[in-house]
C-alpha cells in the first residue's frame, strides 16, 4: 500500500498540523482544541503500531524525503529499534497528555494552555523525528526544535523559578547543540557527508587520515548528548528545570526528552562511528565510568532533597545513567537492559511525576516531610507513587528488575562485577531514599493535616494505566526484550 | 496420581491465597464475620490441598515444570519434590492454626482490614517459594513474602514497630540484592538456574564462591544468621503475636529451605566440601546458636527473648546443613518442622498472656501457671522442647544433629549444642518455674502462711479458640517426637537420603 509506505513521515508530520491548529481553534474551543490532540497524538500511536507490524513482516527499510535518495535527501530509518523508541515516545506522549489535560487547567493560566498544546505537539513530532533520521543536519534541526520546546514547556509557568530554570537550561543545551554542531562540521569537513550510511563507511577511511578531527567530533558528540542527556557531571541543570516546571512538563522532559539523546548517542556510536573507532578510542570506557558516577551520585542527591518533585529529578539523574551504562558496556545484553530501561524509566518516572503531580493538585503540598499519612487520604495516587517506587528500585515483578538483570548479566558477560555492584548498591540507595516516603505516607501516626481536593477521573485512570504499564514491563517482558535482542545482534 | 493434577494443585495452593486477598480484603466491607471465615477458609482449603500432593510423594514422584519465559532461559517454573512437600505442609498447617488464632487475638486490634489480606497473601507467597523450580522463581517469591511481610511487623504503627519495620526493610532489600547478585552470577556460570537439572556448579571458581556468600547472605538473613540477625530481634516481638509466630516459625524457615537449595541444587555439595565453603556455614552457625542464646538470656521481654531464641534455635538448622552427611541433614531437615511446632506454641502462648492479663515482662509472669494453667502448660512443654529434654521433638533433632557431628568426627559440634542447650535451659526455666511454683508479687505482701496452702487462684485462660491453636502445636511438640517412627521424622530422614544422593533431579 501506498499509504504504508509512507508511515515514517506521516507519523511526524500529524503531530506537527496538530501543532499549528491547537491554538487557532482553542480560541473559540477549548475543549475541541484538547480533543484534536489527543486525536492526532492517538493517530500517530495507531501508525507507529502499523509501522512496527509493518518493519516486523518485511524488514527495515529506508525512506527517502520527497524521493530525493542520499546524499541529497533526508532520509528516515524505519528498523525495529527505530520503531521501538518511537512507539515508546508517541505512546508515552498520548499518556502523559491524558494527565496533562485535566492538571493543566489547574496549572496554567487559560490563555496560554492553547499554546502549551502546540508546543507538547511540536516537542513529540520533534522528538519522533530524531528517533528515525538518519542524517546528521537532520538530527540537528530537530534537535533545536525539540530543544526551543523542552524550553517552552518549562517557561510556561512564567514564575521567577521556571524561568531561571528555563533560561539555564536553554543556555546550557545551546552549550549541548552548538558542541554538535561543531562536531557535525568536522566530520563533514573530512568526509563530506552527513548520511549516517555514507558517513559510517567514509570514516573507517578517515579515521587513519585525519584522526584528530574524528577524534574531537567524537568528544564533542559526548560532551553534546552528555549535557542534553543530563550525564553525570553535565547534569546541573537538570533538577531545577525539571522540578519546576508545570508537572506534565516534568514528566515528559524527565520520562522522554532526555532519552531521547541517550537514544541519538547510541546511535551515532554504533551507526555513524565504525567499529575501528570505538575501538581504538576508550569511548564506551568514559561513558561507562561517567554513568558509574552518574549512577551512584544521582541517587546520593536524591536522597538529600526535601522536595517531592525535585527528588524525583535527582532520581532520573541516577537512571539515565543506567541507559548510558548499557551503552559503555558495550555488550550486547548490557545494550538491551539499557534500551529497555528507555522504556521503563520512561513509563516508571512519567507515573511518578504524575503522582507527584496529582498530590500537588489536590493538596498542594510538595514537601516530603509533610506527605506524612497522606496514603491514608488519596490512596489510589500513593499506591501508584509505591508501584513506581517499587520499579525504580527494582522489586520482581516490575519493568526495574529487567532492565537491571540485563545490565547486570552483560556486565559479568564481559568480566566486569564492578559494575554489578554498582547497579546493586545505587537499588538500594534508592530504596532508601523511596521508601520512607510511601511508608510515611501509609503508615504514619501523624494525620495529613491539609485540605484535600479530589482529584479527577482522568488523572486517575492515567495513573491506573501507567500501574499497568509498569506490571506488564515487569512480567510480559519477552516479546519486547525478544525484539531488542535481534534488533540488537546486528552490532556486534 | 497423574502429574498434571499435581500440577493443577500445586498451582491452586499458590495462587488461591494470593487470588482471595482482594476477596478479602473487600468482604470487610460487608461483614467481618464474613472477612474471618474466608480468610480461615483459605489457610483450610490450602492445608488440605497440601496433604492430598501425599500420595503422589510417597511413590518417590517429582514434578519439574516449565510455566512461561520471562526472560531468555528464565522461565517462572514449579517443582515438588519431598523438600518442596514437607514444607509446604507444614507451613500451611501453621498457617492455619494461627489464622484461627487471630479471630479472637486481633478482634481486639485496630485495622483487621489490611492484617487479614496480607496474612492470607503472604501464605500464597510462602507456599510459592516452596513450589518453585528455579532460584528465579523463588526469589521473586521470596522478595513478595518478604516485602509484604512488612505490614505485618509494622501492624501496631507505634513508632517502635514503625523502627523496627523500617530495619527490617532495609535488611530485606539488601538480602534481596544480594540474593539477585548470586542468581545472576550462577546464570552466568552455568545458563541456567533451574533446580531441575542437577547441580549447577561443579567446580570452584572466584565468582562462585562470591555467589555463594551472596546466598548465605541473602537467606541467611532472613534465617537470622549471624551477622545478619539484627532486624530480627525487633521486628519479630513488635508484630501481632499470631504474625510473631508465623514470622519466627515459618518465614525464618524460608531462608534456611532456601540456603538448603543452594548447597545441594546449584552447587554440588561434593564441591562445597572439597572447597572448604561449608566451614563458612558452620562457622557463621556456631556463633550464631551461641550468641543467640546468650543474649536471648539477658532480654526481659518474653517475645523479646522468644526471638532471641529463634535466632538460635536456627543456627542448629544451619549447623546441620553445613556439616553434611546423612544424620545432620535429617537432624537440620527435623528441626526445621521442631523449630516450627515449638516456636509457635510458644509465641502463641506468650500471646495468648498478653491478650489475658497484659504482662510482658518476664519478671510479671510469677504464678502465672496457677490462673492460666492450659496456656502456661503449653508454653512449658514447648519451653521443655526447646532445651531437648526427651521425650520432646527438641530432643530428637539434638540427637540426631549430634549423631551427625560425631559422624563427621567433629566432636566440637556436639559441645556447641549441649551448651546451648544448657542456655536454653538457663533462660527458658527462670520463666517455668517461677509461673508454677511463686506468688504474684501482689500476694506476696499479703501471705504469711504455709508456702503449701497457696490461696486459691482464680482460673482465667484465653478463649477455647486460642487454647486449641496452642494446644494442638504444643502436642505435636510430644507426638513428633515420642517416637523416631513419626512422619515428620521420616519424611525428613528420606528427605536427607534424597538430597545427598544427588536431588534425584
Amino acid at each position: 500500500m501506498v499509504l504504508a509506505d509512507q508511515l515514517p513521515v506521516l507519523i511526524v508530520i500529524t503531530p506537527l498540523i496538530g501543532a499549528f491548529l491547537a491554538p487557532l481553534i482553542y480560541r473559540r474551543h477549548e475543549k475541541a482544541s484538547g480533543y484534536l490532540v489527543l486525536l492526532s497524538l492517538l493517530l500517530s500511536v495507531v501508525m507507529a503500531v502499523f509501522l512496527l507490524i509493518k518493519v516486523r513482516r518485511d524488514g527495515p527499510y529506508f525512506y527517502q524525503m520527497g524521493n530525493w535518495p542520499p546524499p541529497w535527501g533526508i532520509e528516515y530509518v524505519a528498523d525495529p529499534l527505530r520503531v521501538f523508541m518511537l512507539l515508546v515516545v508517541v505512546a508515552i506522549s498520548l499518556w502523559i497528555f491524558l494527565f496533562a489535560i485535566e492538571d493543566l487547567q489547574h496549572e496554567l493560566r487559560r490563555t496560554v494552555i492553547g499554546w502549551y498544546y502546540a508546543l507538547y505537539l511540536l516537542l513529540v513530532a520533534s522528538m519522533a523525528a530524531i528517533t528515525m533520521t538518519n542524517d546528521l543536519f537532520n538530527l540537528f534541526v530537530f534537535m533545536e526544535i525539540c530543544a526551543i520546546t523542552s524550553c517552552a514547556i518549562i517557561t510556561v509557568k512564567e514564575d521567577r523559578e521556571c524561568l531561571e530554570a528555563g533560561f539555564k537550561y536553554l543556555i546550557l543545551s545551546a552549550m549541548g547543540t552548538g558542541c554538535f554542531l561543531l562536531g557535525v562540521a568536522l566530520l563533514y569537513m573530512v568526509t563530506g557527508q552527513l548520511n549516517f550510511g555514507f558517513l559510517q563507511q567514509e570514516l573507517t577511511a578517515a579515521v587513519i587520515n585525519y584522526p584528530l578531527n574524528v577524534f574531537t567530533a567524537a568528544a564533542l558528540f559526548i560532551v553534546a548528548f552528555g549535557t542534553k542527556a543530563a550525564l553525570f557531571p553535565l547534569h546541573v541543570w537538570l533538577p531545577d528545570a525539571h522540578a519546576s516546571a508545570p508537572s506534565p512538563s516534568s514528566a515528559m522532559l524527565s520520562g522522554l526528552v532526555i532519552k531521547i539523546y541517550a537514544f541519538s548517542l547510541f546511535v551515532i556510536f554504533y551507526r555513524v562511528f565504525p567499529r575501528s573507532l570505538l575501538d581504538s578510542l576508550p569511548l564506551s570506557e568514559i561513558v561507562l565510568w561517567l554513568a558509574a558516577f552518574g549512577v551512584m551520585f544521582g541517587s546520593v542527591y536524591a536522597m538529600l532533597q526535601t522536595d517531592l518533585k525535585k527528588m524525583l529529578a535527582y532520581s532520573s539523574i541516577g537512571q539515565i545513567a543506567f541507559i548510558f551504562m548499557g551503552i559503555g558496556l558495550d555488550q550486547r545484553l548490557a545494550l538491551v537492559g539499557g534500551l529497555y530501561h528507555i522504556a521503563v524509566h520512561a513509563i516508571t518516572k512519567a507515573m511518578l511525576f504524575m503522582a507527584a503531580g496529582a498530590i500537588i493538585y489536590a493538596t498542594g503540598v510538595r514537601r516530603i516531610s509533610d506527605m506524612n499519612g497522606i496514603g491514608r487520604v488519596m490512596p489510589l495516587v500513593l499506591v501508584a507513587f509505591t508501584v513506581g517506587s517499587a520499579s525504580m528500585i527494582g522489586i520482581p515483578g516490575t519493568g526495574g528488575l529487567i532492565s537491571k538483570w540485563y545490565l547486570a548479566l552483560g556486565a559479568l558477560e564481559i568480566g566486569r562485577s564492578l559494575f554489578v555492584l554498582v547497579i546493586l548498591l545505587s537499588s538500594l540507595l534508592n530504596a532508601i531514599y523511596y521508601m520512607p516516603i510511601v511508608i510515611n505516607a501509609f503508615m504514619s501516626q501523624d494525620d495529613f493535616a491539609c485540605q484535600v481536593k479530589e482529584v479527577p477521573k482522568v488523572l486517575q485512570s492515567a495513573l491506573v494505566i501507567g500501574m499497568i504499564f509498569v506490571v506488564i514491563t515487569g512480567i510480559f517482558s519477552r516479546p519486547l526484550t525478544l525484539l531488542l535482542e535481534e534488533a540488537v545482534t546486528v552490532f556486534f | 496420581m497423574a502429574e498434571k493434577t499435581v500440577v493443577a494443585i500445586q498451582i491452586i495452593i499458590v495462587l488461591a491465597p494470593i487470588i482471595m486477598t482482594p476477596v478479602i480484603m473487600y468482604s470487610c466491607r460487608i461483614s467481618d464475620q464474613l472477612r474471618n471465615g474466608l480468610s480461615v477458609a483459605t489457610a483450610a482449603v490450602t492445608f488440605i490441598l497440601s496433604l492430598t500432593l501425599y500420595p503422589f510423594i510417597k511413590d518417590g514422584g517429582i514434578v519439574q515444570l516449565s510455566l512461561f519465559e520471562i526472560l531468555p532461559n528464565l522461565e517462572i517454573s514449579i517443582r515438588l519434590d519431598l523438600l518442596s512437600f514437607s514444607l509446604a505442609a507444614l507451613s500451611s498447617f501453621v498457617w492455619l492454626l494461627a489464622t484461627l488464632y487471630s479471630l479472637r487475638y486481633m478482634a481486639r486490634e485496630h485495622a483487621g482490614g489490611r492484617y487479614y489480606p496480607v496474612l492470607i497473601f503472604t501464605l500464597g507467597s510462602c507456599q510459592g517459594i516452596f513450589f518453585a523450580g528455579d532460584l528465579f522463581s523463588l526469589f521473586v517469591f521470596f522478595e513478595l513474602m518478604s516485602i509484604i511481610a512488612y505490614i505485618l511487623v509494622i501492624h501496631e504503627q507505634t513508632e517502635e514497630a514503625l523502627k523496627a519495620g523500617y530495619k527490617y526493610l532495609v535488611m530485606t532489600i539488601i538480602g534481596g540484592l544480594a540474593l539477585f547478585f548470586g542468581i545472576i552470577i550462577i546464570f552466568e556460570l552455568g545458563g541456567t538456574v533451574s533446580l531441575g537439572v542437577g547441580p549447577i556448579i561443579q567446580e570452584r571458581s572466584t565468582l562462585g564462591l562470591i555467589a555463594f556468600i551472596c546466598f548465605l547472605i541473602g537467606f541467611g538473613m532472613k534465617a537470622g544468621m549471624f551477622p545478619l540477625h539484627v532486624w530480627l530481634p525487633d521486628a519479630h516481638p513488635v508484630a501481632p503475636s499470631p504474625a510473631s509466630a508465623l514470622l519466627s516459625g515459618i518465614m525464618l524457615k524460608t531462608g534456611a529451605y532456601g540456603l538448603v537449595r543452594v548447597v545441594f541444587f546449584v552447587y554440588s555439595y561434593q564441591l562445597l566440601q572439597t572447597s572448604n565453603w561449608n566451614d563458612i556455614l558452620a562457622a557463621l552457625a556456631v556463633i550464631t546458636i551461641l550468641l543467640g542464646s546468650a543474649v536471648a538470656l539477658t532480654q526481659t521481654d518474653i517475645k523479646r527473648r522468644l526471638a532471641y531464641s529463634s535466632i538460635s534455635q536456627l543456627g542448629y538448622v544451619l549447623l546441620g546443613l553445613s556439616i553434611l552427611n546423612n544424620n545432620a541433614i535429617t537432624g537440620a531437615i527435623f528441626h526445621i518442622f521442631s523449630h516450627a511446632f515449638m516456636k509457635s506454641a510458644l509465641f502463641l502462648a506468650a500471646g495468648a498472656i498478653i491478650w489475658k492479663t497484659g504482662k510482658r515482662n518476664i519478671a510479671d509472669f510469677k504464678g502465672l501457671g496457677r490462673q492460666m494453667p492450659v496456656t502456661m502448660g503449653c508454653f512449658a512443654l514447648a519451653a521443655l522442647a526447646m532445651i531437648g529434654i526427651p521425650p520432646l521433638n527438641g530432643f530428637l533433632s539434638k540427637w540426631t544433629l549430634a549423631l551427625g557431628a560425631l559422624d563427621a568426627e567433629a566432636p566440637g559440634f556436639v559441645l556447641v549444642l549441649l551448651i546451648s542447650s544448657l542456655l536454653n535451659a538457663l533462660y527458658y526455666l527462670p520463666i517455668i518455674i517461677p509461673a508454677f511454683f511463686e506468688l504474684p508479687d501482689s500476694l506476696q505482701a499479703d501471705h504469711h502462711g504455709d508456702e503449701h496452702d497457696l490461696p486459691p487462684v482464680k482460673i482465667e485462660e484465653a478463649t477455647p479458640l486460642m487454647l486449641s491453636a496452642i494446644v494442638i502445636l504444643a502436642l505435636c511438640t510430644i507426638f513428633f517426637g515420642l517416637t523416631p517412627n513419626n512422619i515428620a521424622f521420616s519424611l525428613s530422614r528420606l528427605t536427607a537420603v534424597y538430597l545427598l544422593g544427588g536431588g534425584g533431579l
